[in-house]
């Protein structure tokens, strides 16, 4: 394909496509309303189908529907619209569905505002509804990163039966960028075939029964056990990080992800010219999130700099990275106000000149 | 290039329009003249002209947007002040209108003043958008917008880019398509728009038409590897 100038949204859903999705329930919120705009026109032009569903509780009720037949299958919505959905990811995930999901944060809680955010990290990273199930998260910094990690994101669900969550701030969602994308992107070659899928009972093997319901204790924990036993595969095969000027000595780590991320790397760029001796931790997977190599990547800083549109929610997640073997700085926006490059940079030179108090034990 | 009291920026859904608009009424207002923008978006919710509010202003460009808590709305605003801009206003006007024909539906609730307004009603199209790949679909787009826009198009302005990717062969081949468009609709090819600091590089030689610099300027803070920032951030309020 020629390379074309998209929204992420429109990225994301293009690369759906691409990926072998066809099909597309949903329901309009914004900042996330061209990924349905845009498969309403585009599903009927490649035989899939597009619904836009009554709420989101159908629509994610669907895709249990969807994904129970074996076809690869999309949703997409913003926070309060993916809280209503919490429901069913919960059922998914207990009935082992692979399916994908799209949440382009905006401000909260409650309906909040349009505008960008990263407060539902915490949602999304630890489960979202009710019950011990974890859902891998990735978090593009670009449109294009978008559209491949949607991509990678069916193969994910396929491979593990779990819903895959891609979560992108408003910003991913609304900023357009240059875009390449494949004109197929196969399933990869060696994901498992779906023999568990219910695609009609011709006596040839037992009933595909799609459930999440275990009313024997000693089942529903051996059901928990194998459960938990995928996710420790997740951890250990699908952490996704990027770093930059890891090479050489830095004094101060700035961890981001998403689009604060790229702020982040402007204002480092600056500092960077100054003399100052800064680097970037950048989690792509959410959950699984990079503990292992945060924390070796923390060895060589002073401090650390979590930057991030919540009141800090990966926050927690990199204090249980590091334990206390850094002292640990934070910087948030909330309401939908992004962190400027130079806003970051003033923070970051707070922290090595020692005038930022470190995040304190509550 | 954009010659009468009244232009009409319109167009599909990420053109370039409010881009065009900000840069022409800055422009306008440059040349001492007393410009109005009015930012008629009611489609997307990001990136609007109302975000380039503080560079308006300092250049004295009017802006007619909605404010203060609605400024941030997803809602279909139309400023009453609309109104009296197609009917008293002694400066320039530049219309910001909102993507697709569902943006433009809302020129609908204007045309009994526009039609007897002096104006032009421009085209912006980039060939590099997923839904006008080529002349024809943006001949669709063209037609669908004047059906519910209930006015003509006057003119086409060719804006095809790819951002920091851009070359001037994107610039030229975007700039044949918008005369094979602007040769389907019986109108013009008015201007072709290029990144402010890149003319050298990226201008046609013949271009035919006027060039307008695009200093891209409601845009988000962010730098990607290849992506130069100029102008101010996406101001936030």
């Amino acid at each position: 394909m020629a390379r074309k100038l998209m929204k992420g949204t429109e990225a994301i859903a293009e690369a759906a496509i691409r990926a072998g999705c066809r099909l597309f329930f949903g329901y309009p919120i914004t900042p996330q309303n061209e990924i349905p705009e845009y498969l309403s026109h585009r599903l009927p032009q490649v035989g899939g189908t597009y619904v836009q569903a009554e709420s989101e509780v159908a629509a994610s009720n669907m895709l249990y529907g969807a994904s129970g037949a074996g076809v690869r299958v999309l949703t997409s919505s913003s926070s309060p619209g993916i809280s209503l959905m919490q429901e069913a990811v919960s059922y998914m995930a207990g009935a082992e569905l692979p399916v994908v999901i799209v949440n382009i944060m905006r401000a909260g809680p409650g309906l909040g505002g349009i505008l960008p955010s990263q407060a539902d990290y915490l949602q999304a990273t630890k489960g979202g509804g009710h019950g011990d199930y974890r859902v891998p998260v990735l978090g593009p910094w670009s449109v294009q990163e978008a559209a491949n990690l949607t991509m990678e994101a069916f193969d994910i669900a396929d491979r593990y039966r779990t819903p895959v969550m891609v979560l992108g701030d408003g910003l991913i969602g609304q900023m357009m960028e240059p875009v390449e994308l494949p004109d197929e992107r196969p399933p990869a070659p060696d994901l498992p075939p779906k023999t568990w899928a219910s695609t009609g009972w011709k006596g040839d093997r037992p009933r595909a029964v799609i459930n999440s319901l275990y009313l024997d204790a000693d089942t529903l924990e051996a059901h928990n056990r194998h459960l938990q036993q995928k996710y420790r595969q997740i951890r250990e095969r699908e952490r996704r990080f990027q770093m930059r000027f890891e090479e050489g000595d830095y004094d101060l780590l700035v961890v981001a992800y998403g689009t604060v991320a790229r702020v982040a790397l402007s204002a480092i760029e600056e500092l960077r010219e100054q003399g100052r001796r800064v680097a970037l931790f950048r989690p792509i997977s959410l959950y699984p999130y990079p503990y292992r190599e945060l924390a070796a990547a923390a060895e060589k800083a002073r401090a650390v700099l979590v930057l991030e549109l919540s009141a800090g929610q990966m926050l927690e997640d990199v204090r249980l990275a590091l334990g206390r073997s850094r002292p640990v700085h934070f910087h948030g926006r909330t309401g939908g106000h992004l962190i400027s490059p130079e806003e970051a940079a003033n923070r970051m030179v707070e922290v090595l000149e020692g005038r930022s108090q470190e995040v304190a034990d509550v | 290039m954009f010659r009468k009291s009244l232009t009409i920026l319109v167009g599909h859904f990420g053109s370039g329009k409010t881009e065009v608009a900000v840069n022409a009424a800055m422009g306008m207002a440059r040349d001492g003249e007393r410009v109005a923008l009015a930012d008629l978006d009611v489609v997307k919710p990001y990136f609007r002209s109302r975000e380039a509010a503080d560079a308006l202003a300092r250049v004295g460009v009017d802006l007619v947007a909605p404010e203060g808590d609605l400024a941030t709305a997803d809602l279909p605003i139309l400023l009453p002040r609309v109104r009296g801009l197609c009917t008293g206003f002694s400066g320039r006007v530049v219309m910001d209108v909102g993507g697709d024909e569902n943006g433009a539906r809302i020129l609908g609730a204007l045309s009994d003043l526009l039609q007897m307004a002096d104006h032009d009603l421009i085209l912006v199209v980039n060939f590099r958008r997923p839904f006008t790949p080529d002349p024809e679909s943006a001949v669709a787009m063209a037609r669908e917008i004047e059906q519910v826009s209930r006015l003509r198009m006057t003119g086409v302005f060719s804006n095809t880019h790819l951002m920091d990717r851009t070359t001037r062969e994107v610039v030229e081949e975007g700039l044949q398509m918008a005369r094979r468009t602007a040769g389907m609709l019986g109108v013009p090819v008015v201007g072709v728009g290029v990144e402010a600091g890149r003319e050298q590089d990226l201008a046609p030689d013949n271009p035919g038409c006027g060039v307008l610099s695009l200093r891209r300027v409601v845009q988000p803070p962010i730098e990607g590897p290849r992506v130069p920032r100029s102008g101010p951030l996406f101001v936030l309020r």
